[in-house]
């Protein structure tokens, strides 16, 4: 007989939790019995729902974990009492395999950090956690009495669990109060889709319900397939609107864009960076045959005076002001009617060139959402954008697919909707904001611009850092220069630890920051290479998903408990309790006082008060129940609720979507705000953003940064390769996972291959010999000083060099000219032939940006034989 | 360990470090769960002299009910029997959520797949492990061995999805 993991008892305990990865955040369920023959543990908490019977499990969904110690037969499996996201067990390779993830002595997983560690002589030895804090106080308390705020910094996942990021943000923001924070995934504190957010349209406002009930999909830089696996099955294949058409503009024909070709859809192979063309092209298409949702635009574009309504007198100071009032991009329905019809790149034929799309095709995208059919009525559009489109040009591409998507009439009715796909879950609560004011950088004007880590970093002024849960180094533009930078900042200084004690350690580490230098503490729950491999002085070992009592929200808004069901190995603890460890040992335990995670929960709502996340009302409630704010939560089940949560009489309501007018507010006498009935603008009306291709903040830089083709270079973008989570932390230790294989890869068109003598399954090394570097602090009295030829004209730019190795995959589904690799291999640094020069307009890195050469090292160890991963063409048609 | 298992240690290896899930100095540990392949009483599915490339055979597998493919893929395939080491035979039956891969045979590219549910792509010459897509599990291989033209299958490995009652 096969190996069928072992049958779970009626008795097995059951407990609700959603996945740890991708935004989508399917619901799942742990049946939970124990594996020694002893006593079954308690029966479940009251008032907890419970699953009649487990649906199947394959060996991948089967673990043995600790919990209290003992060991216990797990299975982790999709939710059958889930009514939203994934009903009916949908589930993608990722959290399909979530029972591998947790902590087994037996396989991978064993490499889990389990103790803290100091660098002692240069290896990291075990201390204790009072000793790792004793250190890491004694130093803070120097660098902020000796150098201030700004030279202590925190570079954090924005996304792991409010009661972590609430007790980060707490600690940056309010204890310390620096300006030097960066989240995963930028280099500052800065908004992603900036276009999107400046048009008044809130990134989650959908609900998932929303982009299943749409008869046409135009998906911006994302094949949902790839990243947002059971978004894609249930809700884009399926869901009210089963037969909808799809567009996807990506250089890349992923399985997603495969199958929306066969239902009659179009693929856009759209040249990277051109993406802003692309929109207003079709844009100006719909505009001409007069397709336009022009009622929608007359009850919701604002007009000019309306764009700048409320802002009173005086400069605009904060960058949405500043950006949305600003002649270049400002506009209003007749201005930009006007604008799209003037500007020659939108003209067909000339947008046809500078995207590489087929003028017939952009006719037909602009057909397929716009045209309104023989009744009168018009097709229901939505449009969701990922990073293909924003890590790129950043403000420009947003602000554009958001104004096609207005155009069409989407953005606050159902199935009609503009809004990101999302990456990760929505996990920050951030406590007070951030003291943006202390940032020293600024745009032109008098215009604060969020402190750029990497480059604060790289100028030496950053003094003491800590990382929580983030690679840094390969998930930022230039890795390869940040990497030499902390390496000569950390370990290859004289100033090191040479005995494993706390105050000898303090002291040789503040004459480290006292000469320059950088003390770096990683939080994590694998050792990272290289960030706490080979440069952190302490490294900490953190408890995660299963092994504490977590919250946070999908992307549509959906807060769920995300339960402990195992112990976390050895001495790891969830980050919130590092930094309450740390707090008090600094002095600051008043504001850090929680007894437990549920405390946290509960003080981070206050915070939340208003916003797209806030889920005050449920702590309420709790409160007049007598319960805890994490019960009252898991008593909601695998469905949760929809943030902002809200009331009437005794009930908890969930908010389905934002901007809706129409949307049934049975508490609409308690109830008020701007977002859940109109845009987020001061005027509740959505914002219209030009976008001029000749802007120099941005042409200039997409002259200097493509690719070199007399030199045979490529566009050499990244993106997520399906099944590989992040940086493949969990995927190269879960044993399914593993035995597949985790490579970088590299997928290339065959005619580019053979035009460089490229096999299938070869080794190549990418490398791109100018990768351009923004250095110092250019402040920008006139607008054009932080465009690129005046930066590299007043030396602010450095050229470097950068290069990774991948596995190439032929896949005919590239567009040519255009490869693709993984976006966040460990060493193998996708972004190391990436530019980091941040977008003048948001200080967001251009990641998708990226060029090389591409050389063959002859087949890879992948090629022959028949282990490992597949090198075939994902996509084929 | 049998003769048989010798020859699939390989697959063994790869599909047993998919699944088995090794014990470890906790206290009190339960016996290790078994690899992952099942024997059955041997059965000709298909004649090597009747099969032509890229044109697959169906049949039931290991039982009635189960739908299962053999081809001859023109390419070496790991676990391929037959002079070219090219024929091999997989359960049809998505390891995802169940769904029915007949009729899904990409010839050009030797996948079984995209299953009409949720499109997830198995790779043929690489003992079935997924291109792309949801499945937590390899597509089951079929073992084959060759008598003189006939092909018999005798045994599975790997867990064909849903099968047998899902408490034991």
């Amino acid at each position: 007989m096969a190996d069928r993991p072992p049958v779970a008892p009626p008795r097995a305990e059951q407990i609700g939790t959603a996945c740890d990865y991708c935004v989508v955040g399917c619901a799942y369920r742990v049946w939970r019995w124990p594996a020694d023959g002893g006593a079954a543990t308690p029966p479940p908490s009251e008032g907890t729902p419970r699953a009649d019977e487990p649906p199947w499990a394959n060996p991948a969904q089967h673990n043995i974990v600790a919990w209290q110690g003992r060991p216990h037969h797990v299975l982790v499996l999709p939710d059958p009492l889930a009514r939203a996201v994934n009903p009916g067990g949908g589930h993608s390779m990722r959290g399909g395999t979530l029972a591998q993830k947790c902590h087994h002595p037996g396989n991978r997983t064993r490499e889990r950090l389990t103790t803290p560690l100091l660098r002692v002589g240069g290896v990291l030895r075990e201390v204790s956690w009072d000793d790792a804090i004793e250190v890491m106080a004694r130093v803070s308390q120097h660098v902020l009495a000796r150098h201030g705020e700004h030279a202590w910094g925190i570079k954090a996942y924005s996304y792991q669990y409010f009661e972590n990021t609430y007790a980060i943000a707490r600690l940056a923001f309010d204890a310390v109060g620096t300006p030097a924070f960066a989240p995963h995934d930028k280099c500052a504190a800065t908004n992603d889709a900036a276009g999107l957010d400046d048009a008044g349209i809130e990134a989650f406002a959908p609900s998932y319900d929303d982009w299943g009930a749409c008869e046409v999909l135009f998906c911006s830089g994302t094949d949902p397939f790839e990243t947002k696996a059971t978004l894609f099955t249930t809700q884009i294949m399926r869901g009210a609107e089963p037969g909808k058409t799809l567009i996807f503009a990506t250089p890349h024909r992923s399985g997603g864009v495969a199958w929306g070709l066969k239902q009659g859809g179009l693929w856009l192979p759209v040249i990277p960076g051109t993406d802003s063309v692309l929109n207003q092209a079709i844009a100006r298409v719909i505009v001409e045959r007069g397709w336009q949702d022009q009622g929608f635009i007359d009850r919701w574009v604002a007009r000019r005076w309306e764009v700048d309504q409320g802002l009173g007198r005086g400069t605009r100071d904060t960058p949405w002001q500043w950006r949305t009032t600003w002649g270049l991009f400002q506009s209003d329905w007749a201005d930009y009617r006007a604008f799209l019809l003037a500007r020659e790149e939108l003209a067909l034929a000339q947008a046809a060139r500078i995207t590489g799309v087929d003028a017939a095709l952009i006719e037909r995208a602009a057909e397929l959402l716009a045209r309104p059919r023989a009744d009168g009525s018009r097709p229901k559009a939505s449009f969701m954008l990922e990073k293909g489109n924003y890590w790129s040009n950043n403000y420009m591409n947003s602000a554009s697919l958001a104004a096609l998507g207005l155009v069409c009439g989407a953005g606050n009715r159902p199935g009609r909707v503009i809004g990101r796909g999302g990456g990760h879950q929505r996990g920050w609560a951030g406590a007070p904001g951030m003291p943006g004011w202390l940032s020293p950088e600024k745009y032109p004007g008098r215009r604060r611009k969020p402190l750029n880590l990497d480059r604060w970093l790289i100028d030496g002024r950053l003094r003491f850092a800590w990382v929580f849960g983030t690679t840094w180094i390969g998930a930022m533009a230039a890795s390869a220069e940040l990497e030499r930078a902390i390496a000569a900042l950390t370990v290859e200084r004289p100033e090191q630890p040479r005995r494993a004690d706390a105050a000898h350690a303090a002291e040789a580490l503040i004459a480290r920051a006292d000469a320059g230098g950088m003390v770096l503490v990683d939080s994590d729950i694998y050792p990272v290479d290289p960030l706490g491999t080979r440069y952190a002085d302490i490294v900490l070992p953190a408890a995660t998903w299963g092994e504490a009592d977590f919250t946070r929200c999908n992307g549509e808004r959906r807060l769920r408990l995300y339960a402990r069901f195992c112990d976390p190995p050895g001495q790891a603890r969830p980050d919130w309790q590092a930094v309450q460890a740390f707090a008090r040992r600094m002095g600051w335990g008043d504001r850090f006082a929680w007894r437990d995670a549920s405390e946290v929960f509960e003080e981070a709502a206050r915070h939340g008060r208003g916003g797209v996340y806030d889920y005050d009302e449920l702590v309420r409630q709790a409160r007049r129940d007598g319960l805890p704010g994490h019960e009252a939560l898991r008593r909601l089940g695998p469905d949760g609720i929809q943030t902002p949560v809200r009331r009437t009489g005794e009930r908890l309501i969930g908010t389905v979507r934002l901007h809706d007018p129409d949307q049934a507010l049975p508490d609409a006498d308690r109830w008020r705000t701007r977002l859940l009935q109109g845009f987020a603008t001061h005027s509740g009306k959505a914002v219209l953003l030009k976008a001029p291709w000749d802007f120099p903040g941005w042409s200039e830089f997409y002259a200097a940064a493509r690719p070199r083709t007399d030199q045979g270079e490529l566009w050499i973008t990244n993106g997520r390769i399906d099944e590989v989570w992040q940086s493949g932390f969990d995927d190269r230790r879960k044993p399914y996972t593993a035995a597949r294989g985790v490579v970088q890869m590299l997928f290339i068109h065959p005619r580019d291959a053979a035009a460089r003598g490229v096999s299938n399954g070869d080794l190549v090394r990418v490398s791109n010999d100018a990768v351009y570097v923004q250095t110092g602090m250019p402040l920008g009295v006139q607008a054009h000083e932080q465009h690129f030829d005046a930066l590299l004209a007043a030396g602010h730019i450095r050229v470097t060099r950068g290069s990774f190795e991948a596995v190439a995959v032929l896949d005919d589904g590239m567009r040519e000219g255009v490869a693709k690799a993984g976006f966040n291999h460990p060493g193998q640094h996708a972004n190391a032939v990436c530019h980091a020069v941040p977008d003048p307009l948001t200080n967001n890195y251009r990641y998708k940006l990226g060029r090389g050469r591409v050389e063959s090292l002859g087949p890879s160890a992948q090629a022959a034989g028949f282990d490992g991963p597949s090198l075939k063409p994902r996509g084929s048609v | 360990m049998d003769a048989e298992r010798a020859c699939l240690s390989r697959r063994d290896a790869l599909l047993a470090g998919a699944r088995l899930v090794l014990l470890a100095p906790l206290a009190g540990l339960p016996m290790p769960l078994r690899a992952a392949r099942a024997a059955h009483a041997p059965r000709s599915v298909a004649r090597l002299g009747a099969l032509r490339v890229g044109e697959p055979v169906w049949f039931d597998y290991p039982r009635p009910g189960l739908p299962a493919m053999l081809v001859r893929l023109g390419v070496t395939a790991g676990g391929g029997v037959g002079p070219q080491r090219d024929i091999v035979a997989f359960s049809a039956r998505c390891t995802h959520l169940g769904g029915p891969l007949e009729g899904a045979f990409d010839a050009a590219n030797q996948l079984l797949g995209p299953c009409p549910r949720h499109l997830t792509r198995f790779d043929l010459t690489r003992h079935g492990v997924v291109l792309s897509g949801h499945a937590t599990q390899a597509l089951p291989q079929i073992v084959l061995e060759l008598d003189g033209d006939a092909i018999l299958a005798v045994g599975v490995q790997g867990l064909v999805f849903g099968d047998g009652a899902a408490h034991g």
